[in-house]
């Protein structure tokens, strides 16, 4: 009986001590980025200009969607989300995750997040009300649930008549192709390739992007971390702002994206085409009053997540 | 409030049934030695302490019990975090939970750096020796500019200043904070707009009124303490934000990084495209000196005072903290209320383990048929018309065989229905009879899907057994077909299942089925083939046909196997659903949990495992009738 209790006290007492130790003396930085997501600072993390610039080491680890992102950033597992999507990252904040957006990666049209209805359906954006009663695949829970949404008010048709299926976007676009589903909403170069295939897109890139449908992918960073590295924090900010303004130039090296991305150096081209880097001034004014505040306000994010003290201006 | 009456009844619970088990053990007949299974029998008092047990430490950890005792805790915990939060911008560069100052630990690195980087240039093939002697001078005035900041004979007057006053307002913030006067009362209209604010101020838990809403720790403070550390938290971070901006970048300091920069740019203007190597190394000399500008390098000793201004506070703090502080300890087990902003949020167990009560009140919306969750209530009815079922049983064509052809439409621009359209809308179910209430949502069609693909798999699985298990053709023939998929665990079928035959019920119901079967299949061979030859004699010399030995002898031999297998097969299927489901899916249960994950609603996915628990308790315990009334005499050879 004795060694029962003590064995349950001892199990309680240590429980109780194991608070999550976290990156606190930051021997290295632990980053998440995508894959089939490139960006020009492929080309510093490849040629491990992070490294130097932070002067330790730093770990990159590559996520399906911005939803285990967040999940690895309160296990305390990585300390810097690259290139997040802002739908997870409001998601992770309204059900009060510590955690910060500090920098915007780049504002996309539909290139590389839209909505392809298949051939076979014969739906387009002008008989678009077809849709209703019908299935549609849609990655709940993140940007192409947004580009989904607001797709579906661009052309006027009702989304709650519609069976919508959650699936990952490979999947979305394997049950577009055999016929499952009638529109498939994805991101991801391989899968939006996989999709067009057998389908078109609802909207164009530039109806989307005259509709106002645009996608933001942001850096969002742990509140520890923040407060703890804030020099290193700043210096990712500014070296991956360096890597745009030399992809802007002309001079990133687009294969070494390609490879690291895991994509074609065509396919790579014309994904990186589709996105808009902004310079630190143009992201503290989206930050501040422009279109990621219109946004963060719209879906109603609660106040102070977002910091733009470690922008590089 | 309940769950603190239910806290006190478990425990009461426990003790007594703790006190009966050792009564009990006492007076047990002695001649039960250690083996005999009249041993393990009865035993409900022990059923009580196991569940209890298991109820408080989801009480304790999900931090129900610190919310039904200490309801103001969590808002008074997030003042203190408030403190804790602003504290830390501060703390971490002093050896105070640390081992070492962060500039002690960023010149120890840099130092490193720029020998790695200094061997690096002499070590480089790709440039000349001019290059190399002009980097390694860069590098040689980035060092210097340590010492520039770690000598006190060259910290400005200045900046001492603002040491000093920082150092200050901290004391006297510590002073201040001690007082039962503080905050001082600032304004009368300041504190109405507190108490208004209050009033819209949720309490800490979950909402009972939407699915959506996570956990929500009430921010303002409510208490008089609160308060206090409210206050407090503003004042640290003002003077956080200053010490941040705070550099030790003396005159002598500032000349020689700028004499750097412009060397660096001016070397890197003179170089053409062919010397990148250079560029680059140039660049990196150069990051390294910034990186030594930003961090708060400063003279060692020159903040004794601030560090020990903070270490002070510190102290006080805890212990203005009072019994909060061995709440904190007691209570939330396992992690703590964080601050993140002006948010407080749960962090540790508390977080992904929800309450008891919060999920009992989350269930209970969600079991709302007209809330659901994603428009689909979990389990409902729904009325049906009788003609659906009409049309599904009744096969199409048999409109198209009947004579004559589906009608036209007139001039006049209408259809006259005709015989032939009439059949066709019975057969399609197109007509209305009258309406019966059949079963719907989430729940439902999880469980229609296992059994559906268990059935199917009985039905098919167990003769085919039975024929393998008896007949060497059957045997060769099935055998390698069978033992080929048998092994490959069924979620590595299921993306290949869906693409085949859809995202639609029938993808997954055949996935079970595939599961069940294959079990089903290897259970009955072994009872059939485990029959005992002498029975199988006994009725052979009685007269009895191939069916009778069949349906008298084998199969009621293989009964026990076939339902173990039964068993088996159904954990297997509820297993493999939830991965289906998680894969494609607008309904079930599985589907609820994935969507619940994506959007951090860590109750729904407790439900959602709690239901699934309870649906396979469900198949297990009506299973086990079924055995008990099938076959009696198992277990009591």
């Amino acid at each position: 009986m004795k060694k029962i209790i003590s064995f349950i006290l001892g199990t309680v007492v240590a429980l109780n001590l194991t608070i999550s130790v976290a990156n606190a003396a930051a021997k290295s930085v632990r980053v998440a980025f995508f894959i089939e997501w490139p960006t020009p600072n492929q080309e510093d993390k490849v040629k491990k200009m992070f490294d130097k610039a932070l002067g330790v080491p730093v770990e990159w680890t590559n996520f399906a969607n911005g939803g285990a992102m967040t999940d690895a950033m309160l296990a305390g597992d990585i300390d810097i989300s690259y290139s997040q999507g802002l739908v997870p990252f409001i998601n992770a904040v309204k059900s009060k995750a510590p955690i910060k957006l500090v920098d915007i990666a780049m504002e996309y049209g539909m290139g590389g997040t839209t909505c392809v209805t298949s051939n076979a359906s014969g739906i387009t954006k002008a008989n678009a009300t077809e849709l209703e009663g019908k299935k549609v695949a849609v990655p709940l829970g993140t940007m192409a649930e947004y580009v989904f949404d607001e797709s579906m008010k661009v052309v006027g048709a009702d989304k709650s008549k519609m069976t919508v299926i959650q699936m990952d976007p490979e999947e979305g676009a394997a049950a577009l192709v055999s016929g499952d589903v009638v529109m498939a909403c994805l991101f991801g170069g391989n899968s939006i390739k996989a999709a067009t295939a057998a389908g078109t897109r609802l909207l164009t890139v530039q109806e989307a992007r005259d509709a106002g449908i645009l996608g933001i992918d942001i850096t969002s960073v742990t509140d520890k971390f923040m407060k703890e590295n804030p020099g290193m924090l700043k210096t990712f900010i500014e070296v991956t702002h360096e890597a745009n303004t030399r992809y802007k130039a002309g001079k990133s090296d687009m294969n070494i994206v390609a490879k690291d991305a895991e994509m074609s150096l065509a396919d790579t081209k014309e994904t990186i085409g589709g996105f808009k880097f902004l310079t630190p001034a143009e992201t503290e004014k989206s930050m501040t009053s422009g279109s990621l505040s219109k946004f963060l306000k719209g879906m109603g994010t609660p106040n102070g997540a977002v910091d733009t003290s470690f922008l590089p201006l | 409030m309940l769950t603190g009456i239910i806290t006190f009844v478990v425990i009461f619970a426990v003790i007594g049934s703790i006190l009966y088990g050792r009564k009990l053990a006492k007076t047990e007949k002695l001649d039960a030695v250690f083996g005999n299974p009249e041993r393990a029998n009865g035993g409900v008092h022990w059923v009580i302490v196991g569940s209890s047990f298991l109820l408080l430490t989801w009480l304790y950890y999900s931090w129900d019990m610190a919310k039904s005792f200490y309801p103001q805790s969590a808002n008074e915990l997030c003042q203190v975090a408030k403190v804790n939060d602003s504290l830390l911008s501060l703390k971490y560069l002093f050896p105070i939970e640390e081992r070492e100052f962060k500039s002690t630990s960023i010149i120890k690195g840099e130092n490193k750096n720029i020998e790695k980087l200094a061997n690096e240039i002499k070590n480089s093939p790709k440039l000349s020796e001019q290059d190399k002697s002009e980097l390694l001078k860069f590098i040689d005035k980035t060092k210097k500019t340590i010492p520039l900041l770690t000598d006190e004979r060259l910290l400005e007057n200045e900046t001492k200043i603002q040491i000093k006053d920082l150092t200050n307002r901290i004391v006297s913030l510590t002073e201040e904070f001690q007082k039962e006067s503080y905050p001082p009362i600032t304004s009368i209209e300041e504190e109405n707009k507190r108490i208004e604010a209050l009033k819209t101020q949720g309490k800490w838990g979950a909402s009972a009124t939407a699915v959506e809403n996570t956990v929500e720790i009430p921010t303002i403070p409510e208490t008089k303490m609160g308060l206090k550390f409210d206050a407090a938290a503003k004042e640290l971070t003002l003077i956080s934000e200053d010490f941040f901006n705070l550099k030790n970048h003396n005159s002598q300091y500032i000349n020689l990084m700028q004499e750097i920069r412009d060397e660096i740019k001016a070397y890197e203007s003179g170089l053409n495209d062919t010397q990148k190597v250079a560029s680059a190394l140039a660049k990196d000399v150069l990051k390294i000196a910034r990186r030594i500008e930003y961090a708060s390098i400063f003279p060692p000793n020159t903040l004794d005072d601030m560090q020990q201004s903070i270490i002070n506070f510190d102290e006080v703090q805890k212990k203005e903290q009072g019994i909060l502080k061995y709440v904190d300890i007691f209570l939330f087990p396992a992690g703590t209320i964080v601050s993140s902003g002006p948010n407080c949020s749960e962090q540790g167990s508390g977080r992904w383990l929800p309450k008891p009560s919060d999920t009992f009140n989350k269930f209970i919306l969600l079991m709302q048929p007209s809330i659901g969750f994603k428009n689909v209530p979990m389990v409902w009815y729904e009325m049906m018309d009788v003609s659906k079922i009409v049309g599904f049983i009744l096969p199409d064509w048999i409109a198209d065989i009947m004579p004559g052809k589906y009608p036209i439409h007139n001039q006049e621009g209408t259809v006259t229905p005709n015989f032939k359209s009439n059949v066709l809308k019975v057969v399609t179910g197109e007509f209305s009879l009258f309406k019966i209430p059949v079963p719907m949502g989430h729940i439902w069609d999880s469980f229609l899907r296992v059994l559906l693909g268990l059935l199917l798999g009985v039905i098919f699985g167990v003769p085919l057994g039975l024929f393998m298990g008896l007949n060497r053709f059957a045997k060769g023939f099935f055998d390698p077909l069978i033992e080929l998929y048998r092994p490959v665990p069924p979620l590595a079928w299921a993306p290949l299942v869906i693409t085949v035959f859809g995202i639609d019920n029938v993808g997954k119901v055949f996935l079970l089925f595939m599961v069940s079967f294959s079990i089903m299949i290897i259970s009955a061979r072994a009872g059939a083939s485990g029959t005992q030859l002498s029975k199988i004699h006994a009725s052979h010399s009685l007269g009895a046909s191939k069916w009778q030995i069949l349906r008298y002898v084998i199969f009621p031999n293989s009964l026990p196997e076939i339902l173990t297998g039964v068993r088996v097969a159904v954990g297997m299927c509820w297993g493999t659903l939830v991965a289906a489901e998680f894969l494609a899916g607008t309904t079930g249960i599985g589907f609820v949990e994935n969507v619940a994950k994506k959007y951090f609603q860590y109750e729904v996915i407790w439900i959602t495992i709690f239901v699934m628990g309870m649906l396979g308790l469900l198949f297990d315990v009506a299973l086990r009738k079924i055995i008990d009334k099938t076959i009696p005499w198992h277990g009591k050879g």
